[in-house]
Order: structure tokens, then sequence, then C-alpha cells
């Protein structure tokens, strides 16, 4: 990767002083350029429009504003942002809703330092992060949307966002532990092809995601006229 | 915390509101057509009363004494014991004057009292008020005036004491197990309340323990030696902790609340041993313990139900599966668990990191009898009507994936 030209700018958001520290130093000692931190969620919206980092590392569990809205109001304002999820408890819900509304990454506490520096480089550069765990939720919310009985298909409705044959092949490896060279090399398929996949499996699900809440608004406002 | 004391009690208010609020205004509402039905007979009978006027001025005060005393019959609280005695003592004299003001036709005919049945109204309020205890207390000073008013035990009037006693004996008593069930389903709502409480509390207090033990294992690992140790140690438990309340995987004691029922209550004390017949249960549960420091665990993010059996037979062979990797990839092998809940049948892949079987080798051990443990497994998922796979690709470890067909059982047809 090429990280050399300009520091990437982070910033890390975490109620625990203990582990925004932690996390920072790591980080900055690695030669990222962190240029903010938040320890409440309305901190993190405020600070983050200003420092204008390129990915932001978030805790899910935040006072004031949980995560997930943080995910989506910054996202919302700068679709370019890149959010890596960093979370100690893993609630499904929230993980699978943050990722649904922009975050592109997602690990675990315990995951090394060597793996968290490694997830947000991957993630700056617009790569996917992903857990096993992360890929077993997404295969089950594709799942969940080609099962649920679409409310009144019309026309102009949406379609449920579904997978292909490739790429449910691809998340089930993810699912199963199998590193991308790993990926490739079974399926017979470039490392960036496997990449792509992953990265298709994620978009459908964040565009399937905005146009629900553009209709909801649509609805919403034509209730109101 | 008070936020919650709030709401409980909000709700409480709400629920007694809608149980008891009823009666009292079908008691107003009582009281008032009856003052009007009583005037009316006076009214249609005005030649069977000798001294009419002892009856006029009866009504009046009657009349008055209805509309203006309507708050009183609002609520329990507004309904004093001092109103419920003159409001009783009123109709007792009411029924007392009726031989005084009208003739001794009217009475020995069985005619009506001054008050009629506007007296079922105060004796109501007593039971509405107190229960069955004070209606008794009320309907028999009624009972004894209607036998003074007649002056004899004669066979209708003693039919109407009794009809009077048993009607507001019967509402006094629904009015308490009503009372009771209300309260019962009020003691739900506080229960329900704090264990939601309770959970969302534990859910903050995990976090912050999560995040030492992930912090201890984090530092622990870059400082090395003992601390290290201490860092693997803590990274266990942080794995263990997570299982347990991501997604609340582990069954926890839940409260199933029916308004009508307030014996479902108990049901909180009784539940724990469950899942001992047919009934489903969801697989995730059962196959969470499993995941470790070196076991991860991924599955669909909502319950993947089956039937009691198969997810038992399944969740064994999982574990057979996961003894299978420690015995033949070794101790620092790694293993993922994936569950897939498919339409028509619930997936479930063991992958090892170990160095594999190559191609050929596993024919020939399966030959030779030497996959014991996977035999096993394919064994029990052949009874359960599904199958165990084994693909072994050289460098990429070992997968099993074991599939149990949903259309089995009771829980078949989601």
């Amino acid at each position: 990767m090429s990280e050399q030209q300009s520091p990437i700018r982070v910033m890390v958001v975490d109620d625990h002083p203990m582990w925004r520290d932690a996390v920072a130093r790591d980080l900055a000692e690695s030669g990222f350029d962190v240029v903010a931190t938040a320890g409440d969620g309305e901190q993190a919206v405020r600070r983050a429009k200003a420092a204008a980092p390129d990915v932001l590392v978030l805790d899910l569990n935040l006072p004031q504003m949980p995560g997930v809205q943080v995910c989506k109001e910054l996202v919302g304002a700068n679709p370019a942002l890149r959010v890596l999820v960093l979370s100690a408890s893993g609630e499904h819900a929230d993980v699978l809703e943050a990722v649904k509304s922009g975050a592109t990454g997602y690990l675990l506490k315990s995951a090394s330092t060597e793996e968290l520096l490694d997830a947000v480089r991957r993630t700056a550069v617009g790569d996917p992060v992903f857990t096993p765990g992360l890929a077993g939720l997404v295969l089950g919310e594709y799942r969940r949307l080609a099962s649920d009985p679409a409310p009144a298909t019309d026309g102009d409705q949406p379609k449920a966002p579904q997978l292909t044959d490739r790429e449910t092949e691809v998340l089930r490896l993810v699912a199963k532990g199998l590193s991308y060279k790993q990926i490739a090399e079974r399926l017979v398929i470039s490392h960036r092809t496997v990449q792509n996949h992953v990265q298709n499996t994620l978009g459908k699900l964040q565009l399937h995601n905005r146009v629900e809440l553009v209709r909801y608004a649509i609805e919403r406002g034509l209730d109101d006229a | 915390m008070s936020g919650v004391g709030e709401t409980v009690a909000k709700q409480v208010r709400v629920v007694r509101m809608s149980v008891e609020q009823p009666l009292w205004r079908a008691l107003s509402g009582y009281r008032v057509l009856t003052m009007l039905y009583a005037i009316g007979l006076f009214a249609s009978a005005y030649d069977e009363f000798d001294r009419p006027g002892i009856a006029i001025a009866f009504y009046v005060v009657l009349f008055v004494w209805t509309l203006a005393t309507l708050p009183r019959v609002q609520s329990a609280v507004a309904c004093t014991k001092r109103f419920l005695a003159v409001d009783l003592a009123i109709a007792l004299t009411g029924i007392v004057l009726t031989p005084l003001a009208a003739d001794d036709h009217h009475i020995s005919g069985g005619g009506p009292t001054l008050p009629s049945i506007w007296t079922a109204g105060s004796v109501l309020a007593y039971a509405i008020k107190g229960g069955w205890r004070w209606a008794v207390f009320a309907s028999t000073p009624v009972a004894v005036a209607n036998l003074i008013e007649r002056g004899s035990p004669a066979r209708d009037t003693v039919h109407n004491v009794v009809l009077v006693w048993v009607a507001s004996i019967a509402i006094g008593y629904v009015v308490e197990v009503a009372r009771a069930s209300e309260r019962t389903l009020a003691r739900a709502l506080e229960i329900e309340a704090t264990t939601r409480e309770r959970e969302r509390l534990a859910r903050d207090i995990h976090d912050g323990v999560l995040q030492v033990l992930a912090m201890v294992q984090r530092r622990g690992a870059v400082l090395g030696g003992e601390a290290g140790e201490l860092g693997r140690m803590a990274g266990e438990q942080e794995i263990a902790l997570r299982t347990l309340v991501s997604g609340g995987l582990v069954p926890v004691s839940r409260i199933s609340l029916d308004a009508a029922e307030g014996a479902v209550v108990r049901a909180v004390e009784v539940e724990v041993d469950e899942a001992d017949d047919d009934g489903p249960v969801d697989l995730r549960s059962l196959l969470a313990p499993y995941a470790a420091a070196k076991v991860s665990f991924a599955e669909p993010g909502a319950p993947v139900p089956l039937p009691a059996p198969s997810a038992k037979e399944l969740a064994a062979a999982v574990g057979a599966a996961l003894d299978n990797v420690r015995r033949h990839a070794g101790e620092d092998a790694r293993a993922w668990i994936l569950v897939e809940d498919e339409p028509g049948e619930v997936v479930v892949t063991v992958r090892d990191d170990g160095p594999g079987i190559p191609e050929g080798r596993l024919a020939q051990a399966e030959g030779e009898g030497r996959l014991g443990v996977a035999l096993s497994i394919r064994g029990r998922l052949r009874d359960l009507g599904g199958s165990a796979e084994l693909v072994s690709i050289p460098g990429q470890g070992t997968e099993v994936e074991l599939k149990v067909p949903k259309a089995r059982g009771k829980a078949g047809t989601r």
C-alpha cells in the first residue's frame, strides 16, 4: 500500500479514556496522524466536522449519542469518510446497523495492535475490514431481506438486494476465517477480485439502506403535505 | 432509576383507571337515572299517597343530594365513609317514610318504596368502595328497613331483600377480585421494568469490564513474559463474557406478560429447565459456549430455531468436530464455526487451519476406519435426516459441513 505520501488522518472516538489514549498512541507511533479524539457522540460529530479525518475509529457504545447515530450523521455529511467500528461487546444489531449506515470495517477490541493498524490502513484505502463474525451477520441479513415478504411489491418498490452466487461464496469463506489470499487461491481469482466481491456485498446493503431511508422520507413528506 | 420508577407508576395508574373507573362511572349514571325513575314512579301513582307532601319533601332532598354528590361517586378516594353513611341514611329514611306518605293499599299491594331502586345504588357504592364485607354491612339495614316498611315478612319483600343482598355481595366480590388482579398486574409490570433496567445496567457494566479485559490482553501482549500470560487469560475471559452478553445468546429468564392472567407472573420463579420437549430452541444458544480464544463463532444475528433434539445433536456434533480439530491439528490450531439459516436447512460449518488432509489420503483414511470421529458425526447427522461433508484443501485446513433439514418435526414451516 502506498501510505508514504502523506500520513492517514485518523480520529479516535471512545468513551474510555484509557482505550482512546492507547489506540491513539499506537496509531501515532505507527505514523498515522491522529487529528482528533472524542469521548462522546456529540463531541465526535462536532470535532469530526472540524478536523476532517480520513478514517474514524469508532466505538459504538457512547454516551450522549449512540455510535450508530454518529456514523450515520458523519457519513451522511461526508460520504468520503471511512469508518472503522471498534467495539468491545459486538452487539449484533448495532454492528449491522453501523455497517448498513456506512461503516466499512468492524474489529473487536480484543484484536491485536497489528490487526488494528492493518485494519485502519485497509479502511483508509476503501478496503472493507470483515471479521468472520461480521461476514456471518451480513450473510444473515441478506437471507432475511430475501425471505421477508416484500411490502406489497409494486413496480416502483426497490427490490431487496441479493448476493450473486460468487459473492455468497466469498462471504461464506470470510465467515469461515479464510484470508482474502486463501480465498483468492481457492476460487482461482485475483486478490483484488475478492476485495471487490466483499466490497459489493457491503455496497449493496448500504445502497439499499439509503434507498429505504429516502423512500421513508418521501412517504413522510407526502403524508405531511 | 427514577425514570423507570415513574414509568411504572404511570402504567399502574393507567391500569387502575381501566379497571375501577368504569364501575364508578356506571354508579354515577345509575344513581341519577334511578333518582329520576323514583320520582317518575311517584308521579304516576300520585293518588296512592295520603300525604304527598312528605313524599315531595323527600324527593326534593333526594334530587338535590343525588346531583350535589355526583363528584363523590367518581372514585374510591372521593367516596368517603361519611358520604356513604349519609347516603345510606337517606335511603333508609326514604324506605321508613313510605308507610307515612302512602296509603295502606300501596303498602300491602307491594308498591315501591319512596327511593325504590335508588337504594341499590347506595349499597353498590359500599360494595365498590370496600368489597363484599362492606356490601353485607350496607345491605343488612336496608333489608331490615324494608321489612319494617312492609310490616310483615311478605314473600315478595323477602325476595327483593335477598336480591339486593346477593347482588351487592357479588359485585363487592367482583371488585375485590378485580383489584387483586390489578395489583398482580402492577407488580408484574414493575418486575418487568426492573428486569429491563437490570439488563441495561448489566450491559453497560459488561461493556466496561470487556473494555478493561481487552485492554489487559492488549498491553499484556506488548509487554510479554508474565504480563503476556495475564493478557492471555484476560483475553479468554473477555471472549467468554462477550459471548454471554452479545445478543443474549445464553437463555435468560423472561417474563411473559398477559394482562388478563395474574398467574403468568408466577412463571418467573418456576421457569429454569425448558427445552426438554420437542419445542424449538435457538441453535445459537447451544453453540455460543464453544466460542473461545481460538474458536470464532459467526452466526446470522437472528434466532435459528430447530427442534430441541436436532439442535442438541447438532451442537454435540459441532463439539465432536472441535475435539477432532484439537486432536489432529494441535492445541494451537484455530477454528471457525459458521451458522447459516437457509430457507430449507440449517448449515453449520466447522473449519480449522490445520495442515489439512491431502487429496486421496482422505478416502484412504476413511477406508482404514481412521476417521472415527468424522464418521460418528456423519452417523449422527444422518439420523437427523441431514448430512456431514468433510472437505480438506491442503494449506487451508479442514472443513466439516453439517446440514440439518428444517422441515422435520413441528417447527417445520419456517
